[in-house]
């Protein structure tokens, strides 16, 4: 579904990212772990065509992003570290608003059910986003992926300053489209989370992805030490 | 074109939501009526001055009883230039021009009651007007609106959002520019239909017959003007990395193109092209009279020789033996001389305002902003073209009465007797009262083709500019 092939970003002489390999099948949830700058936003702004690869290609559904940057995004959700909408409007008009870029039409009715379904309080449904917590904010992205039926989870630290609460019903909202059969690739700082919702983990440090295992191969503690240990190094 | 909507809804509803947008814009509606209102009034008063004074001078024209046509032609008569219903909206050069000019015999004289003489030098900084409103203000709200249209997605981070959907930066600027377009059309309606119907209650087609074209271009040039103005200032917030950079690269490009830029050009124009002062001007002109534009022929002189030429010509020994008063073709030998004289001083004149206007014309090419000034006036009818081409009427106007005057005397009367003969209403009526007939569109369109030039070159940088950039754009540098 998701392959990066020797993907590769410079800038000058940095090397922000240097030939990843890496491949996202469906229903399986890709987690890159790293600290910052270690190359993990990069991997999914390439991803998004947000940025062209010095080297090497990011392809969905074996579509170089670049060469068919249309049809990929149509294929894609993306949901990065602070979802920002548009203050002025409602969480159901923003939901309206980016569906229908997408090219997908719902009745109101279904706008709201997918925003209740993704945890969002029905009283907010019809407040300006202006008035939303990030928590809230995230679960219109939520809805904004499942509405869009997307095979391909883009997502850049979502829980990233998220309550506990909030960022456990993400993780659940997660496994739910992981069950649907939707690939998601999410970059996190976050041990825990991935442990407990990726079924594959990766370890990114300056730009390289030096280390990848199934998810249930490690426990816990096991992940901690190794992520330590490589950021020690 | 699904998304292009999608994108035109959405910016207008978010900019219906905004305060500063709904305050400005109501400011700027409140302004326009004002403008229109207060333009209408001063037309409406003024067009009924006009009409009254006019009619009122041709009666006391035609009732002027019995006289001598030489007397005749100094009583004179006055004729007032028309206001167009569109000046209502660009009161253009009219305020400098004057209204009303007296013509006799002799004498081309200057034109009298220009409003700007009763005002203060504020007046220099421009009127309320519907035009000035149009041309300053709205460009300043067109910012206000649209400077951050990319910046704010840019910084806020639904530029990502955004784009990750599949959408390109094209149809995202054009969603971005029509929507402004439908909320600047949304602001300018109201004026419109008010302008519109004080057209037709203003009884337009007594001025200018082709005033539904007039205002239909006028509506026209406005419409790209403005469209520039939006294209600019998105097209400024794309390549900016912040609101803050792209107001102030805006503010300073509406200063410079709205302020600096245009007054500059009327000082250099002024500099390069100078006027001579009223009292040289003057002088010259009675120099000219007196001793001729060679400065060697005195009246006196060219009098003999035409009194030698016409004594030769009839084979007579007298100017009492020619077959017509001589007096009379005397005096119409003299009009003439003083035409050349006028001809030759005025033309100077012409020229000199031509080459400002020319300077003018070209600078346009640079500042859309006085491509449209330039235009407003001409299809308002208040600009230095249609001044000189009513002037020049006139002057035709003038010629001919005092011709025909000369004429009369000339074959009624006898030399040597001049409070003996008088003419009465039939040589008055013979004389037709005065009707302007203003410049046609295609006339001003071949006038102002610089001007014309200048919005469809700029039209077309910006479609390519904005078309360009939208393909190398990426929401992120590298």
């Amino acid at each position: 579904m998701l392959q990066a092939t020797n993907l590769t970003k410079k800038y000058g002489n940095f090397t922000a990212l240097n030939s990843l390999n890496l491949s996202v099948n469906e229903g399986e949830i890709f987690c890159l772990l790293g600290a910052n700058g270690a190359g993990k936003s990069t991997t999914i702004n390439l991803f998004l065509n947000f940025i062209e690869p010095t080297d090497g290609t990011a392809s969905i559904q074996s579509m170089d992003v670049t060469k068919h940057a249309k049809e990929t995004k149509q294929m894609l959700s993306y949901i990065p570290e602070n979802l920002m909408l548009y203050p002025n409007l409602t969480g159901l008009e923003n939901l309206d608003f980016f569906c229908g870029l997408g090219g997908k039409s719902y009745e109101k009715e279904q706008l709201v059910e997918l925003l209740q379904q993704s945890g969002l309080q029905p009283d907010f449904i019809h407040k300006r986003v202006g008035k939303y917590s990030k928590g809230m904010r995230q679960k219109v992205g939520i809805a904004l992926a499942r509405a869009r039926q997307a095979s391909v989870l883009l997502l850049d630290e979502p829980t990233s300053g998220l309550d506990p609460k909030a960022s456990n019903e993400f993780s659940e909202l997660l496994l739910d489209m992981k069950e649907k059969g939707v690939a998601t690739l999410m970059a996190t700082h976050d041990l825990f989370r991935a442990k407990d919702t990726g079924t594959h983990i990766g370890i990114m440090k300056e730009g390289e992805l030096i280390e990848q295992f199934a998810s249930a191969d490690v426990s816990f503690q096991d992940l901690e030490k190794l992520y330590l240990k490589h950021m020690h190094n | 074109m699904q998304q292009l909507l999608i994108i035109i809804k959405k910016e207008i509803i978010i900019a219906l939501r905004e305060k500063l947008v709904l305050v400005l814009g109501g400011i700027m509606v409140l302004l326009l009526g004002i403008a229109l209102y207060a333009g209408f009034l001063s037309y409406q008063q003024q067009q009924t001055i006009i009409t009254q004074k006019q009619a009122e001078k041709r009666e006391e024209w035609l009732h002027q009883g019995d006289k001598h046509p030489h007397i005749a032609a100094h009583y004179g008569t006055f004729v007032f230039k028309p206001k167009t219903v569109l000046s209502l909206f660009d009161f253009g050069l009219d305020a400098f021009t004057g209204t009303s000019i007296y013509l006799e015999a002799h004498h081309q004289h200057e034109f009298m009651f220009r409003p700007a003489q009763d005002h203060s030098s504020m007046i220099r900084f421009g009127e309320l007007s519907a035009t000035l409103v149009l041309k300053v203000l709205i460009p300043l709200l067109i910012i206000f609106l649209s400077f951050n249209a990319y910046t704010r997605e840019r910084e806020s981070g639904t530029l990502k959002l955004l784009i990750s959907q599949g959408i390109s930066f094209g149809t995202l600027s054009w969603g971005k520019i029509l929507a402004y377009c439908t909320i600047l059309t949304i602001i300018l309606s109201p004026f419109l239909i008010g302008l519109l119907l004080f057209s037709w209650v203003g009884n337009p087609s007594q001025a200018m017959p082709d005033e539904t074209l007039r205002l239909v271009l006028l509506t026209l040039a406005y419409g790209v003007y403005l469209f520039l103005f939006i294209s600019f200032s998105v097209w400024v917030s794309l390549r900016s990395s912040t609101g803050r950079n792209a107001l102030l690269i805006l503010l300073s490009s509406w200063i410079f193109l709205t302020i600096l830029m245009p007054k500059t050009v009327v000082n250099l124009s002024k500099s390069l092209y100078t006027l001579p002062s009223m009292r040289e001007f003057k002088e010259a002109i009675e120099q000219g009279k007196v001793y001729g534009l060679d400065g060697k022929t005195p009246r006196s002189e060219r009098i003999a020789s035409l009194e030698k030429r016409l004594l030769e010509e009839y084979k007579v020994d007298s100017v009492h033996q020619l077959p017509f008063n001589f007096e009379g073709v005397k005096m119409q030998d003299g009009e003439e001389y003083t035409h050349k004289v006028y001809d030759h001083h005025f033309g100077k004149i012409k020229e000199t305002f031509h080459r400002q206007n020319r300077l003018s014309s070209f600078a346009s090419l640079i500042n859309p902003f006085l491509s449209v000034q330039n235009l407003s006036m001409a299809f308002s009818g208040t600009d230095m073209y249609t001044f000189l081409h009513f002037e020049e009427q006139v002057e035709t106007y003038r010629r001919e009465m005092i011709r025909k005057m000369n004429n009369d005397m000339a074959e009624n009367s006898k030399y040597g007797e001049f409070f003996e003969y008088a003419a009465g209403r039939d040589l008055w009526e013979e004389l037709e009262d005065f009707s302007y007939q203003p410049p046609t569109v295609g006339e001003l369109l071949q006038q102002y083709r610089l001007e014309l030039a200048s919005l469809f070159i700029w039209t077309a940088l910006f479609l390519l500019l904005i078309n360009y950039t939208n393909r190398k754009m990426k929401p992120l540098h590298g």
